[in-house]
């Protein structure tokens, strides 16, 4: 039931995000959600920490049972509630491994969008530089390409995986959502943006959207060049 | 079928390993196969980047369906031909998600090992520092405390997921053999050691050691102090 289920999350963050849009997209509108602060530093508090010794969101319960790890939440509500709402995973073959690919291939770029966004956090003051940080950021423009290139091949009225929306767009959709609100081009990149403006209606999409981006819908730029 | 599954992978690489033990727990030993050379750069061949434009292993197809993510892979392994060989999945939830959870989280094993393993490769020259090198290998020393305390509380007769082998133990089995073979200590990791004994000598485990290792049985040394 969804009155088992317990998300500690965080405002904007994508492997949060992604599971808040399972949740809505199989139907368990009533689960308990708690929004932490990252700023705060409520992500490492001892409530979290009991459940998650990693300290990071989301951080994820169904009864007793813990899932700490945004994918795997994602499997396991399908799976245990496979009969309940949208079909997020195809059963045909070609279709699933088309799923699982774009899923676990998605990792690259939320990888390279964190190493750049997080570079004075990860990367200690002295080893840090310009020539260090620009490197990230080719990395993560080549990353960009290759979903530029993907989001091409699927044509404008699709999602990642076809004709229908699938755990590969809960997965994926706040990555690319989380490009543009730091200021990624929608000129240089014009599929993933037409993916993005598809996307966005959606209603579990909707009715997610990250709460302090509703408050302050500017846009920032740390990535405005890549 | 067996034969119409294809498999390019390269010897000692964890991601193509837990596939390789997935398709033996599988019964699915006739799998056409090639053995590609890192040193030599075959993973970078046209014939490879045909299949998986990044260039990587494991690359696999099934028929004509491609899927070249590990995880990915096993999942969808396990997925189609759920009623063969050992069930790598099990149905109960609770099980189930703790295989996702270990499964998953075991990405940032991987991920601190190739921190370390690929650093001339991946920071330039002018970047590269003792002091950054060594902090990568006290990130995987925390790494490596923390799953020596998961392998503490299971047990010293125990998977990774309670009392049977599962796709958990497919996937993390290979990186805790990696972190071994680079010299990782055994006095100072005994809960991963007594896994790593227990474990190697699976059938599947046997069956797929990596053919270079079996030639060269010494270890490396360059995890000796993490």
């Amino acid at each position: 039931m969804a009155s088992s289920i317990v998300l500690y999350w965080g405002s904007g963050s994508p492997p949060c995000w992604r599971v808040q849009v399972v949740l809505e997209e199989k139907k368990l509108q009533g689960y308990r959600s708690k929004l932490l602060s990252f700023e705060k530093g409520e992500h490492k508090s001892p409530e979290v920490l009991a459940i998650n010794p990693r300290g990071q969101l989301p951080t994820f319960k169904h009864g007793d049972i813990v899932l700490n790890e945004s994918f795997g939440a994602c499997l396991y509500l399908e799976d245990v509630f496979k009969s309940q709402g949208v079909q997020l995973m195809p059963d045909d073959p070609r279709e699933k491994a088309l799923v699982l690919q774009r899923m676990f291939e998605s990792d690259n770029l939320t990888r390279k969008i964190g190493d750049v966004a997080h570079y004075n956090r990860d990367v200690p003051e002295n080893e840090r530089s310009e020539a260090g940080l620009q490197r990230l950021k080719d990395g993560l423009t080549t990353e960009l390409k290759i979903w530029e290139g993907y989001a091409e091949k699927m044509g404008t009225e699709s999602f990642v995986a076809g004709k229908n929306f699938t755990v590969a767009d809960a997965v994926i959709f706040p990555v690319v959502a989380i490009l543009f609100r730091l200021g990624v081009s929608q000129e240089k990149y014009p599929h993933l943006a037409a993916y993005y403006s598809l996307v966005k209606e959606r209603p579990s999409i909707q009715a997610t959207w990250p709460p302090h981006w509703k408050e302050n819908p500017n846009k920032g730029d740390m990535l405005k060049n890549v | 079928m067996a034969n119409n599954i294809m498999l390019y992978w390269g010897s000692g690489s964890p991601p193509c390993w837990r596939v390789q033990v997935v398709l033996e727990e599988k019964r699915l030993q006739g799998y056409q196969n090639k053995l590609l050379s890192f040193d030599k750069g075959e993973h970078k061949s046209p014939e490879v980047l045909a299949i998986n434009p990044r260039g990587q292993v494991p690359t696999f197809k099934h028929g004509d369906i491609i899927l070249n993510e590990s995880i990915g892979i096993c999942l969808y392994l396990e997925d189609l031909f759920k009623s063969e060989g050992v069930q790598l999945m099990p149905d109960d939830p609770r099980e189930k998600a703790i295989i996702l959870q270990r499964s998953l989280e075991s990405n940032n094993i991987f991920q601190k090992i190739g921190d370390i393993a690929c650093y001339n490769e991946m920071v330039p020259e002018n970047e590269r520092s003792e002091a950054g090198l060594q902090r990568l290998k006290d990130a995987l020393s925390l790494e490596l405390k923390l799953w020596e305390g998961y392998a503490a509380k299971m047990g010293t007769e125990s998977y990774v997921a309670g009392k049977n082998f599962t796709m958990a133990d497919a996937v993390i089995f290979p990186l805790v053999a990696l972190v071994f073979r680079f010299g990782a200590s055994q006095t100072k990791y005994p809960y991963l050691a007594a896994y790593y004994n227990l474990v190697k000598n699976r059938p599947s485990i046997q069956a797929t050691w990596p053919p270079h290792w079996k030639e060269n049985p010494n270890k490396g040394d360059m995890l000796k102090n993490v």
